[in-house]
């Protein structure tokens, strides 16, 4: 019975005579009827009477005929097939009206759906890790550093004594580059973590195995696990590698596993090797005398249904207690513990950034919606006439909004498959542009995921321009030949474009505050010359893995005697002026250059009691320095030649620092004690102050030390070269690179000008500031245009006033008056709405921003000039056109 | 069909839900049929009080077919016009069957709840 059904069912799918069905189906109701009106006339009523009684008792033939024509199966693909070519008909008929709503729907969407690959991962995606939702970051935070960190002491005592997490682990606090020793050495990132560590992220190996935890300790046997893109790049997926050795910065170690291609480190930081971290379990007793511990990044796995909330107030009295046993009172109040949940430490302020370009974009995705809505309900009204005409000969409501709906599908789908063309373009062009510090960025790709969304995007669109004109019922009034157009969605329409000038005025206010912040970011005095200096970063592979001052190369040399000699090659080259070093270049520096200012002991002075004032940044220099970046030196004489070979250390002061530390007095020739060692300092100079906090934070006090010719010197912070040239950046790279080669062939060696590096800093404001700003262009387009169509059909439908009042004596600036009049009503309501959310809105910016108030009157100012210009423009075209009315035309068309 | 004089029938959206069906099969399992001869047929079995609205008849009829309990075929009529005669198949006669089972069973429980009837066992 089920294949007989089948095969009628088939029978019917593909028998293809639905034309000849629907006659025979015609044709079996006609002779029914006939029947019908046959037993009334033998009963002696009149032919005409009879018909009509017979009718009357079969009830709505149309009706019968569709109900029974819906028994057979499949009849639902031929309306829909029906639909469709009727849809497409329409469509060919009207390409203005059919581009444009394609054109709109691709570029909404297809921004949308760029955007949302790119903020997929910072804010929904799962993390590639078993519960991901319950892996956290653990450790301390302090003001140095902002994210947290653990110290061995600590590390012990919370794993052996927490409760709230089922595991807790921990790897080195970064990659460190080695060299892979093969045909072709290949500098790599190595890190080292904990057996515990990939079992806590609930990774297992491709191949091979983990760590043993007898692996995991101080003289254990060497083993590394691998990543997959090394395994594939260097050993062609081999799977003969297990066991081999390998040697990293010249030691063999035994591969026993290879990571998962997805697996990625909780820190984000690129690696290829993983060893063991083999912590000395007799660390705890080493930090408390040393009272810092090893560093390390901790992670750790909550138990089931314990929120960090709870993790966290389980975890202070521990914390407490641990702060108790290693850090020193004083400083005890600038140590916080820090617990967050994985995503929050990987994407950190990103994720404002992500939410501002997801809600700008969805905004004008909301635009490009009202606008094909408006569009849609324009061509409404122009078919009313037709579609009450056939509900009038029986088509059902049902049936009319089918017909809407599947032509507003159909144009979504379409404007969807652009959508996702441009998408893919528009990704490729944030890729392009894409700073380092947005996370994940540069492996954001349209996959299923991305193009699920664009699909259901589609169709909620779809649905709903499709449903507005859809929803009102035929009206009969629509049939007479007097119809004029009436306003019956026009209060929709108007209220539409009042929204749409008001969320543009949002998004364009948004763009304008970064744009000025992005501006004033690149014109601030950075208290540095940048053009026409360039850096240089050269890695010592001998002497990589430790780089203790001292330590001796291959060649027998100190790392002293190599920079000096590299700083002596460059001095010789044409066209090259100062050259100095430093260990790292403003603006910018990073923690590990800094020092807390209560450390600065003014010798004669009490030591600051300030415990918290602040950070101090420190850098090693030599004399040139200030040279080759034309810092001015405003008192003293700045470090000398001389001074560099001297046993004695010299000290230069920010005009910052000088004045905190020596407030109205002279610091040349004082002296300052670094540390408890003893050591100290004079101070020879005091140099202007120079941005070293990065572009967009508080200026920091500065010390520069200065790096004598001693080998100690030359170690930690490891020296970058800077120097001045009036030569082209590609004319000098060529030769330092060959002179550094010439002396450590094996050398890498980067070279970049200042105004690079300067530039690379701005790069996340810069790519906020271009993709909002592309944004807020592309809606307020959109909302100009919608305008435009709005008022030009409220003009249209006018024309009859307008040749009455033409021909009643009203001249041309009259009628300029009454079109722009109702345009400029839609946009004072719309910009006046836009200004008030903008003004609650961009405040969610304010840290984003630098050195501008997210209330900005002279920006918002300026943003609502600007729309007010562009929308009044957009209704000065219909005004003239309605201008042009011939009055005796617009009364004929009556 | 005379009815000028006729009690308010039920019309068949008050049969019980199925009962249209069992009755198209049971009136085409004498003989095959077209649409009109089923309804009169019925009209007249049932001394007019079930009267087949004729709305309902036909997409019964296409629906019974697409089911494979029914076939049709063009053929002359008795006042010798093209008509469409329904038949029952095989499927269709088991199908009668079942229903007819199913009927009697219903109605049986119905009668026990309505307490016209001792329970047989």
């Amino acid at each position: 019975m089920k294949l007989r059904e089948l095969l009628t069912k088939l029978r019917f799918l593909f028998a293809r005579k639905r034309a000849s069905d629907l006659r025979d189906l015609d044709e079996e109701l006609r002779f029914h009827v006939e029947q019908s009106v046959q037993a009334y006339v033998d009963e002696g009523i009149a032919a005409k009477e009879a018909r009509r009684r017979a009718l009357i008792d079969f009830g709505g033939v149309t009706r019968t005929r569709e109900a029974a024509y819906e028994q057979w199966p499949g009849w639902w693909m031929e309306t829909v097939l029906q639909d469709v070519r009727y849809a497409l008909r329409g469509f060919r008929r009207n390409p203005v009206f059919t581009v444009t709503v394609i054109v709109t729907l691709a570029l909404g969407i297809g921004a949308t759906t760029a955007v949302f690959s790119v903020v997929d991962r910072i804010l929904f995606r799962s993390l590639p890790y078993a519960h991901d939702d319950r892996i956290v970051s653990i450790g301390l935070s302090q003001s140095l550093e902002k994210q947290e960190f653990m110290l061995g002491g600590f590390f012990y005592e919370w794993r052996d004594n927490q409760k709230p997490f089922e595991a807790m682990a921990s790897q080195s606090t970064g990659p460190t580059s080695c060299v892979l020793a093969e045909s072709i050495p290949t500098q790599l990132n190595c890190i080292s973590a904990q057996a515990g560590f990939l079992p806590m992220l609930g990774i297992l190996p491709v191949l091979g195995r983990n760590f043993l935890p007898e692996e995991d300790r101080p003289n254990g046997p060497r083993v590394a696990l691998i990543t997959y893109g090394l395994w594939k790049s260097h050993y062609g997926l081999d799977p003969r590698i297990l066991n081999r050795l390998i040697t990293v910065d010249g030691s063999p170690m035994r591969v026993v596993g290879v990571l998962p291609k997805e697996f990625e480190l909780p820190t984000l930081q690129a690696a290829d090797v993983i060893m063991p971290l083999a912590l000395v379990e007799a660390e705890k007793q080493r930090t408390q005398n040393g009272g810092i511990g090893q560093p390390m990044r901790a992670f750790a796995r909550l138990k089931p249904r314990v929120s960090i909330t709870q993790a966290k107030a389980e975890m202070e009295p521990l914390f407490i207690h641990t702060q108790e046993t290693f850090i020193p009172a004083e400083v005890r109040k600038d140590f916080h513990l820090s617990i967050r949940s994985l995503r929050d430490r990987q994407t950190e302020d990103v994720q404002l950034v992500a939410w501002v370009l997801l809600g700008s974009v969805l905004a004008v995705l909301l635009i490009a919606c009202a606008n094909v809505a408006s569009l849609m309900m324009a061509r409404g009204a122009a078919r009313e006439r037709e579609l009450a005409v056939r509900s009038a000969l029986g088509a059902s409501r049902g049936r009319l909004i089918r017909q809407t709906l599947t032509e507003a599908f159909l144009l979504s789908m379409v404007g969807a498959t652009a959508g996702l063309a441009l998408a893919q373009g528009l990704l490729m062009v944030f890729i392009a542009m894409a700073p380092t510090s947005v996370p994940f960025l540069d492996k954001a790709h349209l996959d299923l995921r991305t193009a699920g969304f664009t699909v259901l995007l589609a169709l909620v669109s779809g649905v709903f321009f499709g449903l507005i004109p859809a929803l009102q019922k035929p009206r009969s009034v629509a049939l007479s030949a007097r119809m004029t157009h009436s306003g019956r969605h026009a209060f929709l329409r108007l209220g539409m474009v009042v929204g749409q000038i008001a969320i543009s005025m949002i998004l364009l206010s948004g763009a304008a505050l970064l744009l000025r912040s992005f501006q004033k970011m690149e014109t601030q005095n950075l208290g540095v010359q940048t053009r026409g200096v360039m850096t240089a970063r050269i890695s010592l592979p001998g002497v990589r893995t430790e780089p203790i001052a001292g330590l001796v190369s291959k060649k027998g040399q100190t790392q002293k005697d190599i920079f000096l000699q590299v700083e002596a090659a460059v001095r010789r080259l044409p066209g090259v002026g100062a050259v100095g070093w430093s260990d790292s270049f403003p603006p910018g520096g990073g923690w590990q250059n800094s020092r807390m200012y209560s450390d600065f002991a003014v010798v004669g002075k009490s030591r600051s009691s300030e415990r918290s004032g602040g950070l101090v940044r420190l850098r090693g220099v030599t004399p040139d320095y200030f040279r080759a970046l034309n810092i001015p030196i405003v008192r003293g004489g700045g470090f000398t030649e001389e001074e560099r070979g001297s046993s004695e250390l010299f000290m230069v002061l920010s005009r910052l620092l000088a004045s905190r530390l020596f407030p109205g007095e002279d610091p040349i020739g004082r002296r300052i004690g670094m540390g408890s060692d003893g050591t100290t300092y004079t101070v020879v100079g005091v140099a202007e102050n120079v941005r070293n906090g990065g572009l967009s934070e508080q200026d920091i006090p500065e010390a520069y030390w200065l790096r004598r010719n001693v080998a100690e010197d030359w170690g930690v912070p490891v020296p970058v070269m800077v120097f001045d040239t009036v030569l082209a950046p590609a004319t000098v790279s060529p030769w330092v690179r060959s002179q550094i080669a010439h002396l450590e062939p094996m050398a890498p060696i980067e070279i970049e000008t200042l105004n690079e590096r300067v530039s690379k800093l701005a790069d996340r404001p810069r790519f906020e500031t271009a993709l909002l700003g592309f944004f807020a262009l592309t809606g307020l387009s959109m909302a100009v245009i919608g305008l435009y169509g709005v008022t030009s059909f409220l003009a249209t439908q006018r024309t009859q006033e307008i040749g009455v009042r033409m021909a009643l004596g009203a001249n041309r600036a009259d009628i300029l008056r009454l079109i722009v009049h109702e345009g400029a009503r839609l946009l004072l309501l719309g910009a006046a709405i836009g200004v008030s959310a903008s003004l609650a809105l961009t405040q969610l910016l304010k840290s984003l921003l630098f050195d501008i108030g997210p209330r900005d009157p002279a920006t918002l100012g300026a943003v609502t000039l600007l729309l007010a210009v562009v929308a009044l423009a957009a209704t000065l075209i219909p005004a003239r056109s309605a201008m042009q009315t011939d009055p005796m035309e617009a009364l004929r068309c009556e | 069909m005379p009815r000028s004089v006729q009690p308010p029938a039920p019309s068949s959206s008050d049969l019980l839900q199925g009962t249209l069906d069992l009755l198209i099969l049971k009136t085409l399992a004498l003989e095959p049929m077209h649409g009109w001869g089923v309804a009169l047929r019925i009209q007249q079995v049932s001394k007019d009080a079930l009267q087949i609205g004729q709305g309902s008849l036909y997409p019964a009829l296409h629906r019974l077919e697409y089911r494979g309990w029914i076939v049709s075929e063009w053929a002359s009529s008795e006042n010798n016009r093209r008509a469409k005669f329904y038949s029952l198949t095989a499927v269709g006669r088991k199908q009668l069957d079942t229903e007819l089972a199913n009927w009697d069973r219903m109605a049986e429980a119905i009668a026990l709840v309505l307490g016209r009837r001792e329970a047989t066992l």
